[in-house]
């Protein structure tokens, strides 16, 4: 008898404060959510970044950390393995050198043109994965200079190739090549301005389209200016590189595209990877 | 009133004597720690991967769900809620406040937020479908009303006893998540800062509102709306129980309807007056976590209004089928 007292006491109370407390919190839930008060009332007690205070010269390094942005091709659509340029590169540079290479970040983006690159510098985030880095793997221009490929590439891939043709004028080609090198110079200048220690791996454009007939020989030209004007940018700074992709894919085409005619496949990849360790080993 | 205290007092040690509450407290100590392991392991995992640099962790986050956006496969609805978790994300990063900081306070936060639509409802139920029908199922309801006493008191008693220990259980569940979680993620945390207040439009996260919270306090808001949630999941168990003569059959009628709703929210959008259906609107954190609302035009005061109707419409129609029905087993 006497515990059943006891009981009804324990239990009777316990949550008598268990509602108390719930119902204090549920207010004060929707006093929050209805009417939130801006300003923050904290500082972030959390941990600055660690400043790398280590010796930043590569050759000293124990450890290479590789950071790739850019478009569809850093991201390495196109590779069955999903490995693309960026991991390959990894693999290669570590069994070339013997160190320990880790892939910080992928930035890549699908689709993804100078004009969208350059906001994403400004981000935090970006940064912090740029500044981290020793080697940064740059891969941007295809999307700005063969504007209708991505939409042929997510759309209508596998169709003839004539159709992808005809969507893509010649003469457009060289029509957005002035503003996007000067983008692509503002890219490179802001890379170097977030890490002026990494060094810097810019992969030049191919023409995907050689095998057309239309578009074989203005789409070597326009790729040929870009990745001059490229060049003409890069070669300012000590520690940049164009590592060229033209001649890989010039007459290897079905060897080295996937099946959307646009993006490399594996072995394409794994061509500029090698490229990429010949360029910074 | 006078009489209705004695009847509450009852109906607790019958709880507590039929040991409801401790297969209860049972079920979150065997469960809690198998989801303790689980996220301990894969926490471990993406440690492994990045370095246990939470920063590359989010970057990489953001730029997969970026990824997905440009894809034609991905449904439109999904586009817009990563859309929004980006942008949520990217204002962690700017803020340099890691969202997954490992440690028991977040660990219960999470579990608990992911627990609101169907594990704290199950145990409620575990409580609330049984206590009409049980004693019905067992003859007892006899030997109750032929006492002399109205019968809504002796209903009402059980309705405040069934509210007692939904506070009960609210709380215990999240005292033992944070004491097992705890245990492995250590027990600090408490003042470390959630983002709230992001208003959505769209597919647009207004920043303007966002606000520090120091996760104590989030956990406490947290809580209340549960609780909230589980006083109507409560009510309505109640009245099926008071429906159904058996106590399996009460609980498969709860089970269904909870489940259903998880399915509706999932589907989403297509189907707009969804949004009047209670286990549509369960998931009352997501407002205070800034994740958009399966349905268009649902806010937090749409939902509370939702349930509250669905709870006090429960609670007349037990008392009105309660007090007129015969009891003829």
């Amino acid at each position: 008898m006497n515990s059943t007292k006891w009981i009804w006491r324990i239990v009777s109370i316990i949550s008598v404060l268990a509602t108390l407390l719930l119902l204090a919190g549920f207010v004060y839930a929707i006093k929050d959510i209805q009417n939130p008060q801006a300003g923050n009332e904290l500082a972030a007690p959390s941990a600055k970044p660690q400043e790398n205070t280590e010796d930043k010269s590569p050759d000293a390094k124990k450890e290479i950390k590789i950071a790739a942005i850019g478009d569809s091709l850093a991201k390495g659509t196109g590779d069955n393995s999903g490995m693309g340029f960026a991991r390959r590169t990894v693999k290669e540079l570590s069994t070339d050198t013997g160190k320990k290479v880790t892939l910080l970040n992928n930035l890549g983006i699908n689709g993804l043109t100078t004009t969208g690159l350059l906001p994403k510098l400004e981000e935090r985030g970006t940064q912090y994965v740029l500044g981290q880095a020793d080697i940064i793997l740059v891969s941007i221009g295809g999307n700005d200079l063969f504007q209708g490929a991505d939409l042929a590439s997510k759309g209508i891939s596998g169709t003839s190739s004539t159709a992808t043709g005809q969507e893509m004028d010649p003469k457009d080609l060289l029509k957005g090549l002035p503003k996007a090198s000067t983008q692509l110079k503002a890219i490179l200048e802001r890379i170097h301005a977030i890490n002026p220690d990494a060094w810097i791996v810019y992969v030049g454009l191919y023409n995907p389209f050689g095998d057309i007939e239309d578009l074989k020989i203005p789409g070597n030209h326009a790729v040929a200016s870009w990745n001059q004007a490229a060049l003409d940018s890069i070669n300012k700074y000590s520690n940049m590189t164009l590592v060229p992709t033209f001649d890989l894919f010039q007459h290897n085409l079905d060897k080295y595209l996937s099946s959307d005619h646009f993006h490399p496949n594996g072995d394409g990849y794994q061509q500029i990877a090698e490229r990429i360790v010949q360029g910074i080993r | 009133m006078t009489s209705v205290l004695p009847l509450i007092k009852n109906e607790t040690i019958k709880i507590i004597k039929k040991k409801r509450f401790y297969v209860i407290l049972l079920i979150l100590l065997v469960l809690v720690p198998i989801f303790t392991y689980a996220q301990m392991r894969s926490a471990e995992r993406t440690r492994e991967k990045f370095n246990g640099d939470w920063r590359l962790e989010i970057q990489q986050q953001i730029t997969d769900n970026e990824n997905s956006l440009g894809s034609d496969r991905v449904p439109d609805e999904w586009k817009k809620f990563r859309k929004i978790f980006v942008q949520q994300l990217q204002y962690y990063l700017d803020h340099d406040v890691n969202p997954n900081e490992p440690n028991g306070v977040t660990f219960t936060r999470e579990f608990m937020s992911n627990s609101i639509t169907l594990f704290i409802p199950l145990l409620i139920m575990a409580i609330a479908s049984d206590i009409v029908s049980g004693e019905r199922t067992t003859g007892t309801i006899k030997m109750l009303l032929t006492r002399p006493v109205k019968r809504w008191k002796v209903l009402l008693s059980k309705l405040v006893t069934l509210f007692m220990f939904t506070s009960l259980i609210v709380v215990a569940a999240f005292v033992i998540t944070y004491v097992v979680s705890g245990a492995v993620f250590g027990y600090k945390g408490f003042n470390l800062p959630v983002f709230t207040g992001f208003q959505i439009t769209g597919s647009d996260v207004d920043l303007a509102a966002v606000h520090g919270v120091p996760q104590w306090k989030y956990l406490l808001m947290q809580g209340g709306l549960i609780w909230f949630v589980s006083l109507t999941v409560a009510s309505l168990a109640f009245m099926v129980s008071v429906l159904v003569r058996s106590t399996a059959a009460s609980i498969v009628v709860m089970m269904a309807a909870l489940i259903a709703g998880s399915i509706l929210t999932n589907m989403a959008s297509a189907w707009t007056s969804a949004k009047y259906l209670f286990m549509v609107n369960l998931e009352l954190t997501d407002y205070l976590s800034g994740t958009p609302a399966p349905i268009e035009g649902m806010n937090l005061s749409f939902s509370l209004a939702v349930l509250s109707i669905w709870a006090i419409a429960a609670m007349i129609i037990s008392f009105l089928v309660f007090t007129k029905r015969d009891i003829l087993n």
